[in-house]
């Protein structure tokens, strides 16, 4: 298992102003932010990227709009910084919202750059974005995967035609000369990746062959791997751990306390993270006729966020670090007791290959934060490789 | 009287009631909604054809429509169809806009045109908000703008069976497809109004918090000769709201056709 620290770069400062709001996204106005100190922060987070490098572990970014949980509004633009900082982690964008974004063209063009640029490190992550990026970027909820899947083909027809240029008469896109300069390192493409929480997802995703991520949440994670490995099976080849991702908050400490604490200053994100407007939580054609369905029916599970291992949502805004723990959002303690904890969340999802390390929600300290990379990339990242190593060698 | 008709690939689930000059009644993006008083009250003196539009109630949407012009091409292939002639041509809020976007194509099988509180067209600078924001705006907030009571909008969710649930999502995300962007708006439609070659009525309520009496008025003003209601105590949707000061309204305009 391959260990890849992410943080969202948040603006906490403004905070408390949004969630007596009630929206941290969209409609939180943008005089909130002190742009002084945003620069301040986001220059002490990418110290915290940087330092990964010699910890030994690599590197996930992503992107969100409008808002004070994530300063991140350019995946490509934090690992241009990133690559340059760096030498040998390998640097994920996870990742790029390709049916929010009007020219995909210039997405591959900025994937082939920044791989370019970081020597062959990057992995090149196409996601759907979460609901209430719909609003900023202002891209119509209906038919959202459709116009997903025609970037996604044509991004990566972009980045592997090296006989352009070619023409691209789509239903969404239009282009009569497609010719990137230059063309990325890693040949045909970067490996992709895609992010998701459902059954539908992990077919999709394993018809393509793709890594697929999931977030915070062992019971949605466990039916999209199992649907992805299934598809694959019937697809002709076997999907090994490293097709799959998961996200969850690490605090580790000298003590088991201590690992705690941090966890517990981290979970502030998702504490908080997820209060946005009712309008922008749920935009029409985002969510299945199924899913809408049972929302009429029930009216909007406010907690839906988190849920636990048997898929039950928990309360995100109120839920204790050992909540948490119990729903795998977090793992925590001294660098044994978290190892232990992912080695039985591991053997309990049948493999996991990568582990999306979120080590900062934007309260814990720049020491707490250093301190957790370093006991993190020194005593459980070298462990995790082990972990699952027969697997990967018989899938390969 | 419910029954689909295929029309150039797309089955339309269409109601029907009443007798006498036809009536092509085009619904709002809310779509038809269980309860239709306003059906009742316009087939007192017409032959109310009303289609769910595509991708509403049981009507089809397949993957290659997805424009409001696909919407005004489909509907004067159904009027050709349906044979209708002398018609009149109804539509409110998005079915004002579909309505708009057919007579300025061709108005050969229809006598007159009535635009309740349509959508679809531009009127004020970059910066103005002509249509309010409806999916920018909590549901409650919706429903104060766009009923002048706005309990007489309000649905129990809860008591509806999961089909109608779902037909509900769906038109949700119908109405997305066709109207997100420009929203709800086609802004080179203004400038055509000058086509329509019949005679035009405006229906606007006096309390409509989603398109406001003045750019009803915007609406007057580009369409040749077109006349204007007001009526009283009704938010966004008059003929939901108030179906028979709706229907005396229109009845009064289709008699002196």
């Amino acid at each position: 298992m391959r260990t890849w620290y992410f943080s969202e770069m948040a603006y906490h400062p403004a905070w408390e102003k949004g969630l007596a709001r009630g929206s941290l996204r969209v409609n939180f106005p943008s005089e909130n932010v002190d742009p002084e100190v945003a620069g301040k922060l986001l220059n002490r987070y990418l110290d915290e990227f940087a330092l990964c490098d010699e910890a030994g572990i690599d590197i996930m970014v992503n992107e969100h709009h409008s808002t004070a949980t994530c300063m991140t509004i350019s995946a490509p633009m934090a690992l241009a910084v990133i690559a340059r900082e760096t030498k040998k982690s390998r640097l994920l964008s996870l990742g790029n919202p390709i049916a929010n974004r009007p020219d995909p063209v210039r997405v591959a063009e900025e994937m082939a750059w920044l791989d370019c640029l970081s020597g062959g490190r990057l992995e090149m992550g196409l996601v759907k974005g979460a609901p209430y990026e719909i609003a900023p970027a202002n891209s119509n909820p209906a038919r959202l995967m459709r116009r997903y899947w025609e970037a996604h083909d044509l991004i990566l027809k972009a980045l592997s035609t090296t006989t352009g240029p070619f023409n691209w008469e789509g239903e969404y896109y239009h282009y009569r000369n497609v010719n990137i300069w230059p063309r990325p390192i890693q040949q045909p493409t970067p490996p992709v990746w895609m992010t998701g929480m459902s059954v539908d997802t992990g077919i999709m995703a394993a018809e393509r062959g793709h890594v697929v991520g999931t977030l915070l949440s062992g019971g949605t994670a466990k039916p999209m791997y199992d649907a992805y490995r299934k598809r694959a099976r019937e697809l002709g080849w076997e999907a090994g751990p490293d097709r799959f991702a998961y996200a969850a908050i690490i605090g580790v400490g000298h003590t088991t306390d201590e690992g705690l604490r941090r966890a517990d200053i981290i979970a502030e994100y998702v504490r908080t993270a997820p209060v946005v407007a009712e309008p922008f939580t749920n935009p029409p054609g985002y969510n299945s006729i199924a899913a809408n369905t049972m929302i009429l029916k029930g009216g909007p599970r406010a907690n839906r966020f988190v849920s636990d291992r048997h898929g039950e949502p928990i309360n995100h805004r109120t839920a204790s670090v050992q909540q948490f723990m119990d729903t795998e959002t977090v793992f925590a303690g001294t660098p044994d007791e978290v190892f232990e904890q992912i080695k039985t969340f591991n053997a309990r999802m049948g493999g996991v290959g990568h582990l999306l390390f979120f080590g900062q929600g934007g309260l814990l300290t720049h020491q707490d934060a250093m301190e957790n990379i370093r006991l993190f990339g020194k005593e459980v990242a070298p462990r995790l490789l082990e972990l699952n190593a027969p697997a990967r060698a018989a899938a390969e | 009287m419910s029954s689909p008709i295929t029309v150039a690939g797309v089955t339309l689930d269409i109601q029907e009631a009443g007798r006498g000059r036809p009536m092509l009644f085009l619904h709002p993006g809310e779509g038809m909604q269980p309860n239709r008083p306003w059906i009742e009250a316009l087939a007192r003196n017409h032959r109310v054809i009303a289609p769910h539009h595509p991708g509403f109630g049981n009507s089809s949407l397949p993957d290659w429509f997805g424009t409001v012009d696909d919407i005004a091409y489909l509907y004067l292939d159904l009027a050709k169809q349906l044979d209708l002639k002398d018609a009149v041509l109804v539509g409110a809020c998005f079915g004002g806009w579909i309505a708009a976007e057919m007579a300025v194509r061709d108005t050969r099988r229809f006598a007159g045109l009535v635009l309740s509180a349509p959508l679809g067209i531009k009127v004020g600078g970059v910066l103005d908000r002509d249509i309010t924001d409806m999916h920018s705006i909590p549901r409650a907030e919706f429903l104060r703008l766009a009923w002048a009571n706005p309990e007489n909008g309000t649905v129990d969710y809860a008591s509806l069976p999961d089909t109608e649930l779902a037909a509900i999502a769906r038109a949700r995300e119908s109405l997305a497809l066709f109207g997100w962007k420009p929203y709800m708006h086609n802004p080179r439609l203004k400038r055509w109004l000058h086509r329509i070659d019949i005679s035009a009525h405006l229906i606007w309520g006096d309390s409509d918090g989603i398109v406001s009496t003045s750019y009803g008025e915007a609406w007057q003003a580009e369409i040749p000769g077109a006349t204007m209601t007001v009526v009283p105590r009704a938010g966004h949707y008059p003929h939901w709201e108030q179906p028979d000061a709706f229907a005396a309204a229109v009845t009064k305009f289709t008699r002196e056709l």
